[in-house]
This record gives structure tokens, sequence and C-alpha cells, in this order.
């Protein structure tokens, strides 16, 4: 799920940005160090909206670095149990099949594939129904269940099934081609 | 005795009751003795305190030994009326002596409570009560009179307890041996002896069930057993009478854990014989004779059990042991063993007989002894009860044998199983099925709030209905049973068992519900078993070795050193052979050297394209862990050949031949690291005085390896040097640490040895153009040459220095000489070596080395450094250099050598630190060395001859009596000598001198020279060990 929310930050500041684009300076390494990072409590930070206020900045003894705090607005995705996600096939093996929703892993076991969708392991190794009508393999999209995710600190790394009503491959573009 | 025991307990749950007792006593005590019997068999059958029991079991006890009637019964229990009023201490003594010599006559049922307690009881014995039991009643009653009445009973407090504990005073315990399984015959004659011989001074004899060929007496003194024992049939007159250490004389009475239930469809283990450890599931149960009968999966050898039958060649019993399998009728009757069928009388069940042994289903049903198995804390794994399952893989037994071994689990788990918060299930009974959370738990019963609606706040469930619940997605650990410490996710329920996906391989995991718990930690289960650990490379047992990806409970998985098909193994511990620490290195695909924690790329074979740091190099094989590979936890096995070095300063060596070119080179020490100032005193020695002010250079930005300290074996780029310290950035972390000068060795080490050499060799060559512009080949240069390869880097430097003056700029020179480059561009990483330390005027190199490099760099060669170094000497014979380099054999040692070289002999002298280095080490013959070429096995050596580029002769094997090979330098190393042991000194001014080693302190050993008889202290490092 994204969220909009705003989080704070302190940001050290070396003296030689120091002048008349400081601020522009700031913002640019927020958004370096800042996006694409990921806590646990706020899931993955996609994007910076705005900056909504920088504090006054503290010059540190000895190095001369200078800390702001700085309050910015932006947009986090955090996976959640229960969340249906739309996610592209990644790597397909025989427990399972791995996916990814932007910068979330997600792994399907097969367990959690219909009973009914077989691993074959052909050149491009898939799941396919009895009757070949369905096949989830690399970069096919599928609707998933998240059932469980697991927090590290740089990763969130989730549990996924396509084991029920109305998930499974949403568009295949593998299969058209 | 039936009834005592009846009231003892009874005696602990009625305490209401006590009140009753209370009006009765009372009534009793007012209204006068005479009481009808039958009004107090009444009392004693209902009612129950101590007052009670004591009567009760004085009542009894009067029955051996006195056989009185009903009369004196009736008195009797009137005494113990009035007993009861005035209970006392001396009542309770006198009580427990009654119910002691009434266990004594029982003999084996005395282990109960009252053991501790018996202590106390006072010297006079039965026989008078037994003579007059008027008299006796009457001096009872006198004495309980007499004695105030206390109130005592099941509040004892623990303080009671302990005082009850025998002591010093008290009479002691003696273990007397009798013939074995006659313990109980024992005690009852004794007790018969004791009631006819009054004088025997004995108190009580005890026998053990559980301890056969003893038996327990008690007494004061040694000569009271042996003469109470003595004309005993079943005791030796021989027999030794032990005393029972006053500490252990409870243990000896206190009742053992109570016996275990065994009971049908229980899985069970086996404690002998050749199912010992097996599985077994409990068929049939004599408790009577103390059999049961399993099930078993036998381990038989028909071919051993039809040779038998036929009387064939009966060969001795061998230790093998055979597989558990199934048993197969036909496969029987084909090796002509003769199977009956046969039906069981009690059963009506048929079964396959086969000499005695009853076959069902192609299990072996086996009749043994309670003692033979073990039925506590059987934990049957996943594959046991899968292979119960088998027969005919029949789904009706599915079921059966999922609930035995659910049954089995529940039984087996620990205590303290449930904690608040859990969630459980309800597995049996009314309310099967029923979810809900742990609110409390008491001893067995467990308080749960159900997650149903409508149903009361908490339900009190016996542990034994519920089993933990999961639900898809929780994480959880594994706390016990086989996977014991893995991690993951929840991906399936079903019932009891668990299906988790591992966090780290993502492989399933089949568990019991109960072996987990819910937890947010991620591992990997258990990761070291003996001395090897997970990812370790191992060396097997045929000579084969593979990296360890997985640790099971008894075994290792391996993925085995095949290159392009992955090979996993099983392997036992004691399979493995050692681990392989050495630190190799092998060639890719474009000869650059990878060495461990490289990057790199496959290129070719079934991983292609995957990519990864090198965790492992052996026999030139590359074990290669990409995250993202999912098998083999994340292990991909490749020749080395198929595989190019990526990323991190490797870089250089596959794009050398852009960057060379033009200059560019990235990776080129000069670039990357700003020169510094030389700092600090200069302490080096006379180089710098030779050479001046600038030296210090040429060490700033070289890539050294420190060769020992905490740093040791790190490679890094000196940034710089202060004092008799060096600073380097360390090539693995991001650090840079200040090491001794002393501790590094600027040459890499035997890690690297293709980059490096190849640029120290570029520099040593360098004096050798002016030196065969005089035409003395053979002079100066050739031990320069000769050292190359293996070159210490103090020397290199040094001539760097004397030559960097002149020096044209680099790029200059490379620009210059594009043309001779251009060909052989695995020469190429070479360059920059070159560049910096090639002083001579362009023109000498445009045209003889020129030709020397295309021609050394015939397809034939392996290694650059075997054709650079040679070459400028021999530039018409290149061909022959790889393998047999240069035939006019320049040994190092050899008196010819030193004299011809006096610079290098001022520079040993002068610069101590020089003979530090290891790798510039010369190799003398006769020197024992440790030959380590990329893709064999490391072997020891002796050196046989020294060739002019500093590759060796050596012979294998430690006396050298092996094969003779041509080493070169950078896979040997020399031995390290210990203590006491012959030595040559390699570097140095003592150089060639022979000594021996008397003693190793820290770095620096102590050598006595043999033919001063002087002692020196020198660096370990350039004493090489002489073979014998």
């Amino acid at each position: 799920m994204f969220f909009h929310i705003t989080l704070e930050r302190n940001m050290q500041l070396h003296p030689r940005h120091f002048g008349p684009h400081l601020r522009d300076k700031l913002v640019a390494k927020l958004m370096k160090d800042v996006e694409g990072t990921c806590s646990g409590r706020h899931g993955f930070v996609v994007a910076i909206t705005s900056v909504e206020d920088i504090g006054k900045g503290l010059i540190r003894e000895g190095t001369g670095f200078v800390t702001f705090p700085v309050k910015y607005q932006c947009v986090v995705f955090r996976p959640f149990k229960g969340e249906i996600l739309e996610a592209v096939v990644t790597m397909v093996n025989k427990m399972g099949f791995f996916a990814e929703a932007g910068p979330v892993q997600i792994f399907v076991s097969n367990h959690l594939i219909p009973d009914d969708m077989e691993f074959q392991s052909e050149d491009v190794s898939n799941y396919t129904t009895s009757d070949g009508s369905v096949k989830i393999q690399k970069d096919s999209e599928v609707r998933l269940k998240i059932i469980g995710t697991r927090v590290d600190a740089t990763e969130i790394f989730s549990i996924g099934t396509i084991k029920d009503d109305f998930l499974g491959v949403i568009n295949d573009p593998g299969a058209a081609s | 005795m039936s009834r005592h025991r009846e009231d003892d307990y009874e005696e602990e749950e009625d305490d209401e009751e006590i009140e009753e007792e209370e009006d009765d006593d009372y009534r009793r005590r007012t209204g006068g003795r005479k009481r009808g019997r039958s009004d107090f068999i009444d009392d004693a059958a209902i009612e129950d305190d101590d007052d009670e029991e004591y009567k009760d079991e004085e009542d009894e006890d009067e029955e051996p030994y006195g056989g009185r009637g009903q009369k004196h019964r009736k008195r009797g229990s009137e005494f113990f009326d009035l007993e009861a009023q005035v209970d006392s201490d001396d009542e309770e003594e006198e009580e427990e002596e009654a119910e002691d010599d009434f266990i004594n006559d029982a003999g084996t049922d005395l282990p109960d409570e009252s053991g501790g307690r018996r202590a106390h009881r006072p010297l006079n014995m039965m026989p008078e009560d037994q003579e007059d039991v008027e008299e006796m009643e009457r001096q009872v009653y006198e004495r309980y009179a007499k004695s105030s009445h206390i109130e005592y009973g099941e509040d004892a407090t623990e303080v009671e307890q302990q005082a009850l504990l025998p002591s010093v005073k008290d009479p002691k315990l003696w273990m007397v041996k009798c013939a074995i399984g006659r313990e109980r015959e024992t005690a009852i004659c004794l007790m018969q002896k004791f009631i006819d011989r009054p004088d025997l001074q004995i108190r009580s004899v005890v026998a053990l069930d559980h301890l056969k060929n003893y038996i327990y007496v008690e007494a004061d003194k040694e000569a009271h057993v042996k003469e109470a024992c003595k004309g005993m049939r079943t005791i030796y007159s021989s027999a030794k009478v032990m005393l029972v250490p006053i500490k252990e004389m409870t243990d000896v009475l206190s009742v053992e854990s109570k016996t275990i239930e065994i009971s049908r469809d229980t899985w069970v283990r086996m404690k002998l014989g050749i199912y010992k450890g097996d599985l077994a599931k409990v068929v049939d149960v004599d408790n009577v004779r103390q059999k049961v009968t399993v099930k078993l999966i036998p381990r038989i050898d028909l071919q051993h059990l039809a040779n038998k039958l036929e009387n064939r060649d009966v060969v001795k019993k061998k230790a093998f042991v055979p597989p558990p399998r199934f048993f197969n009728i036909d496969e029987a009757r084909e090796m002509h063993i003769r199977v009956e069928r046969r039906r069981d009388k009690d059963t009506g069940e048929y079964f396959e007989m086969v000499e005695n042994m009853m076959f069902k289903d192609g299990f072996l049903y086996k009749t043994v002894s309670m003692k033979s198995i073990r039925s506590q804390n059987i934990q049957p794994t996943f594959d046991e009860l899968d292979k119960f399952r088998k027969p005919g893989g029949d789904g009706d037994d599915d079921g059966d044998a999922d609930m035995a071994s659910l049954s089995t689990l529940i039984s087996n788990r620990k205590k303290g199983h449930f904690m608040k918060g859990d969630a459980v299930v309800v597995v049996r009974g009314d309310l099967k099925n029923l979810k809900g959370w742990v609110e409390k738990v008491e001893e067995d019963t467990v308080h749960v709030k159900p997650e149903m609606a409508g149903l009361p706040k908490t339900l009190a469930f016996n542990e034994k209905e519920l089993c933990k619940y999961f639900k898809l997605g929780d994480h959880v650990k594994v706390v016990s049973g086989v996977q014991e410490g893995a991690t993951g996710m929840v991906v399936k329920v079903d019932g009891h068992v668990l299906i988790i996906s591992s966090d780290t391989t993502k492989e399933d995991i089949r568990v019991f519900a109960d072996n987990v718990v819910k937890s947010s930690e991620v591992t990997s289960g258990i990761t070291k078993m003996g001395d090897y650990e997970l990812q370790d490379l191992v060396l097997l047992f045929n000579m084969s070795f593979g990296v360890i990806i997985r640790v099971e409970s008894e075994a290792f998985q391996v993925l085995k050193g095949v290159p392009d098909r992955p090979e996993v193994v099983l392997v036992k511990l004691r399979e493995i052979k050692s681990k392989l620490e050495k630190r190799t290195n092998a060639q890719d695909n474009r000869k650059n050297i990878v060495s461990v924690k490289d990057i790199v790329r496959v290129l070719e074979g079934p991983c292609k394209g995957k990519q990864g740091p090198v965790q492992h190099i052996h026999r030139g094989i590359l074990f290669i862990h990409d995250r993202h590979h999912l098998e083999h936890a994340g292990f991909i096995c490749v020749k080395a050949q198929s595989c190019i070095v990526v990323g991190g300063d490797n870089v250089k060596h596959g794009g050398d031949k852009f960057d060379a070119r033009f200059g560019l080179r990235p990776s080129s020490p000069y670039l990357q690291s700003p020169r510094r100032p030389p700092r600090g005193p200069m302490d080096r020695g006379g180089r710098d005085n030779r050479v001046g002010g600038r030296g210090n250079d040429a060490l700033v930005g070289r890539t050294i390896k420190i060769r020992s300290g905490p740093f040791k074996g790190y490679r890094g780029r000196v940034v710089e040097v202060t004092g008799s310290f060096v600073r380097i950035e360390l090539d693995s972390q991001m650090k840079i640490v200040a090491v001794k000068r002393d501790d590094i060795s600027d040459t890499p080490g035997s890690a690297t040895p293709f980059r490096e050499p190849s640029r120290y060799g570029f520099g040593s060559e360098t004096p050798m153009h002016p030196s065969r512009t005089p035409l003395h080949p053979y002079q100066t240069p050739m031990r320069d040459a000769g050292a190359t390869p293996i070159h210490d880097g103090m020397r290199t430097p040094m001539r760097n220095r004397a030559w960097a003056p002149m020096s044209p700029p680099r790029d200059h020179w490379e620009d210059a000489n594009p043309a001779s480059w251009a060909g052989t561009p695995q020469y190429q990483p070479g360059t920059p070596a070159r560049s910096y330390e090639a002083p001579t005027p362009g023109s000498g190199w445009a045209n003889t080395p020129g030709g020397n490099y295309s021609d050394a760099g015939t397809p034939g060669e392996s290694s650059p450094t075997y054709g650079n170094a040679p070459s400028p000497y021999l530039p018409s014979t290149p061909g022959m250099q790889p393998m047999t380099p240069n035939s006019a054999n320049y040994l190092p040692g050899t008196p010819g050598g030193q004299p011809m070289t006096p610079g290098n002999i001022g520079l040993d002298i002068l610069s101590p630190a020089m003979g530090v280095d290891n790798e510039g080490n010369w190799f003398f013959p006769d020197v024992l060395v440790n030959v380590m070429r990329p893709g064999e096995v490391p072997c020891v050596a002796v050196v046989r001859e020294v060739l002019m580029d500093g590759s060796c002769k050596v012979a294998l094997g430690t006396t050298g009596d092996g094969d003779v090979i041509t080493a070169h330098p950078a896979d040997m190393e020399a031995v390290r000598p210990r203590k006491s042991d012959k030595i040559k000194i390699m570097n140095g001014a003592l150089r060639g001198i022979t000594g021996k080693l008397i003693g190793i302190d820290g770095a620096d050993g102590i050598v006595k020279m043999d033919d001063t008889y002087e002692v020196k202290i020198l660096d370990m490092n350039i004493l090489a060990k002489l073979a014998v």
C-alpha cells in the first residue's frame, strides 16, 4: 500500500556546499539519501514529493559539517499481510516463483499455487495448468495476495499466494510472444 | 496392606472430614472407651486422618505377628482409638515401627513416602507384643497417655521432613549380595527368620524390583546383618556386606519415576542389537511378562539368511549391519528361503514366518522385553514416519500413522510447552478444531480463550488435547527436531504439520507445529558440525572436494567440485577428510588471476550469466556464491576458465588492451594514489641515501601484501610511508591501516602471482638493458632476472628509484610503443610496471625487446612471467622458456653468482629489511619447500636445482625421492623450520649459510651457524628447512 507521509531527517551537509544553492544541494542530497531506502516501519521510500521545512543548521565542531533537520513529504510503499498486489514474475523454480512489485520481492511457494498448476522445467521453467490454458513464467504479471512479510533492515520480503479467487495471471507478455 | 495404602491416599484428599473426625474423637473420649468394633470400622473406612492411619496400620501389623482374632482386633482398635487422642512423637514412632515391620513382611512394597520417616524408630523390638499383647497394650497406653497431644499430620513442613532424614544415630542400611532373581525370596526368608528368632537384631529387609542381585538390610551393626544372613541359602556366606552411606539411604527407598506405560501404537526405539536406535511401533503389550511386540522395518540380509538355512559356508558374523528394508516374500522365495504362512492364535492374523521371525506387510514383528526398548522422548523424524507408512502406499494407513505420530508427539512434549498468548487448536475431544489463545497454564491444564463467540470466556483443556496453531504467513522458528534453528514463513498448514519456506534457502521444511515458535529472527538452522561449517571447502575421501551447502543432523550436503553439472552428495562427518583452507588462485578465461572474494561472471556452461564473489578456489575450479541462485545454497561450481573477473581492481586485466594503449589505467597505482611527499625519517638504510629523497614514493601507491601482524594476508595499496610504519588502504575493506614496514611484502603473495610479478618482472629486468648493452648477459642482470618472479618488493622499488629520475613519462613511452603491444594483449597487464620502470631510451626497447615480446607471447605460454623474465637476455630462444628456462643454470647460491653481483650483495647488507621478505627469498638446493601449483594438491618437495629465472627443479617428497619437476618460485614456499631443524639462510648477509635452529622467539629464529658456531637471531622468514 502507498502512503503519503511526512518524515523527518537530520541531514549533514559538507561546508563546500554552503552558498546560494545550499537549499538545492540539501534537497538533492536528501533525495539521493532517502529515495529507494527501506525502513521496517514505513516501508520503501518511493519518492520525495516536497520538502516542508528545513530547520536551522547546526555547525558541528571539528568537522565543519552542518546538520539540518529536514521535514519532507514522501510517498512510501509498504506491503501488508492480506494485501492484494500485482507483480511481475522474476524467477520460477520448483519451489515456487518470485515476483516483484516495485521494490518488494514476493515469493509464492508451490504450496500456495493452485494445485492444478504443475511445475514444468522446460527451457523456460513455468507453472502450467493441466489443460495448458494458464502459464506462469518469467515476466508474467500476476495478481497475488500477501500472506506474510519479513522486514529486515534494508529489505522487505513477502510471501504471497495465488491460491484464491481472482488471483493468478493477469497478463502474460511471455506467452503472447 | 491395601487398606493402609488406600488410607494414605485418602488422607491427603479428605480435609473436610477431619473436623467431623475430631467430633468423633471427642465423642469417643467422653463417651467411654467401649465402643463397638463396627463403629470403629465404619470410621476407619470413611474417615481418615493421622490417627486413623496409625490405628489402621497398627491394626494390620498385629495380624502377622500375633495372629490374633477378632477379639484382639477389637481391643486393639479401641486402644488405637485412645491413641488417637494422645497423638505424639512417641506414638508416631510406634506407628512407624509398626508400619515398617509390616512392610518388612511385604518386602518390596516399602518404597513409599514413609521411607524418610522410618529413621526415628527406637530400638525396642517386636517380640514383647507377640508374647503378651495385653501387656503391650497397657504399656503403650501408658506411654501415650502421658504425652501431650500434638497435632501432627499432612501439614508437616519441609523442615520437619528434613528432620526425619536418617542421621548417624539411626540404624544403618546394608547392602547384601544374594542370588540373582531370589531377592524377594531372600527378603521373605529373612522376615520369617526374624519372626522365628526374636534375637535377630535386624530391623528391616528390602528387596527392590529394579535392583537385581542385592537386598538391603537395616541394622545397627554389620555383625547383626551377618548373623541374620547366616545359613541363608540364597545369600552367599562369602558375600560382602556393604554399608549404604547415610546420604544415599533415602535414595534407596525413594520411588523412582513412575513406570512408563507403554501402550499400543506408540513409537519406541530399540535399545539393543542390530536394530539399535531403530524406530518401532508397539503392536502388542504384555504387561505380565514384561514383553512388547513391536513392528520394525527388518534389517535382514537375505543372502546371509539363505546361506545359513542351507548350511552353506556360514561366514562369521560381519560387522556390517544390513540396511533397513521391507521384507519381500517373493525375493525370499527366490533365494530358496522357506516362508511359512501361519496364523497367530491370539490375534487371528496371518504372518509369514521365516526362521522364527514373523513378518507382515513387509514389517518384522518382534517380541522383545520391555527393557530393551526406549519409549520416552521419542521424536520420530519425518523420514522414519514416511518409511513406516510405506507398504503398498495404502492411503488408510496414512491417517493411522499420522494420528499415532501425533499422539506420540504430544505425549513426548516437554513441560511448559504452552505459553500465554500461544494460538492453539483443540485436537481431540468434543471441541476438536476449536481455536483459541492460551490464557493461563496450570500444570497440565491450559486455559484457553476460544476464538469463537458465544463460548465461555475461558475453557480449560488438558494439555494433551491441544496443539499449537499457526496461520499462513506466520514467521516462525523451529525450536526442536532435525530442523532446529531454522526460520521461515508458514506456507501451508496441514493439521499439526506445517510447511515452512525457509528464509535462507527458500526450501520447504516440514515440521510439527509443536516444534516451532513464532519469531522474527532470521537464521538458517544449524551451520556447524564437528570442525566443519557451512560454506567450508572440504576434501572428501575419494580425493574429490566440495563446498558444504547444508548441514543436516548427521550429514552434510556437499556440492562437489565438478564443473558444468551440479553434483550434490550427502556425506557423513567421518567421510570428510579435511578442510581445505589453502588460498590458491586460478586463471580466468582471459588469464586473469582469480582469487578468493573476486567477483566473477560465468561466461559459459549451464550457469552462464551468473555472477558472484568467488568463495573457494581449488584445482582451477571456482565456487561462486550467487545470492540470486537458489539452488545449492547459492553456490555455483565452475571451471576458472569459463569465468571472467569483473569489477574491483581486477578490471585492469580484462580491459587492459584499451586502457594500456591510451594510457588510461584507472587501476594503475600511480594514477589512483595521490602522491604524498615522503614523511618521517629515512630509516630504510642505505637505500634512501643512495637513491635520494624521492625514494619513498616508490612504495607509495604500490599494491602490497601484508605478511604478518593482525592484517596478515591482506592486500592493499600503500597510501603513505610514515617512519617505520606504512599506511595501507586495504583492498578488501574500506579502511586504511598502519602496518609496520617489516610486516609488508611488496610483491603480492602467491595470491596474485600473475599481476604483480609481471609488473615487477619488468622492473627488475630494466637493469638488464644497460647490462645487455655491454654484452654481459650473465652478469648482474642475471640474478635479477632469475629473481624476477619472486622478486622481493624491497629490492624492486630501489631499482625503480634508481631509474626513476631518468624514466620518461609513462604515457609517452606507451604511446611510443603501441605496435609492440597491440598483438599481445595478455602481456599488457605488465605495462604499468614497465611504465614507471622503463628507464632506457625508447629506441632500445623498440628494437630488441619488441621482438622478444612477440616471441615470448607464443601461445604456449601459460604465464607471462615466464616469458618476460628470461626473454630479454635470451632473445633467441623464447620457445624453450616456459618449461625449461635457460640452460645456463645459474644458481644464486653459487659463489660465482655472488661476486658478480656486488650491487645486490651490497644491498643485502645495507638493507636488512630486504631480507625479510618471504617472497623475495632465494631458494637453495636441498631446501625443503611446499609446492603449490594451481590446480594441484600442495606437496612437499626438495629443491634440487635453482634455474636462471628463479624457477627450481624440485624433487617431490620430503626426502626428494619423487618426481623431479620444475616449479615456479611463486608456487613454492619454504617449509618453515621447527626448533632444532637444520636450516639454510635464504636471504640477507648470511645467505646460503647453513645452521641449526635452536630456538624460536616470535618471528625471530635463533640460529647456530654450522661453520662458525655463532648464534644469530634471524627472521624466521629467511630461514628454510633443509631436507634430511
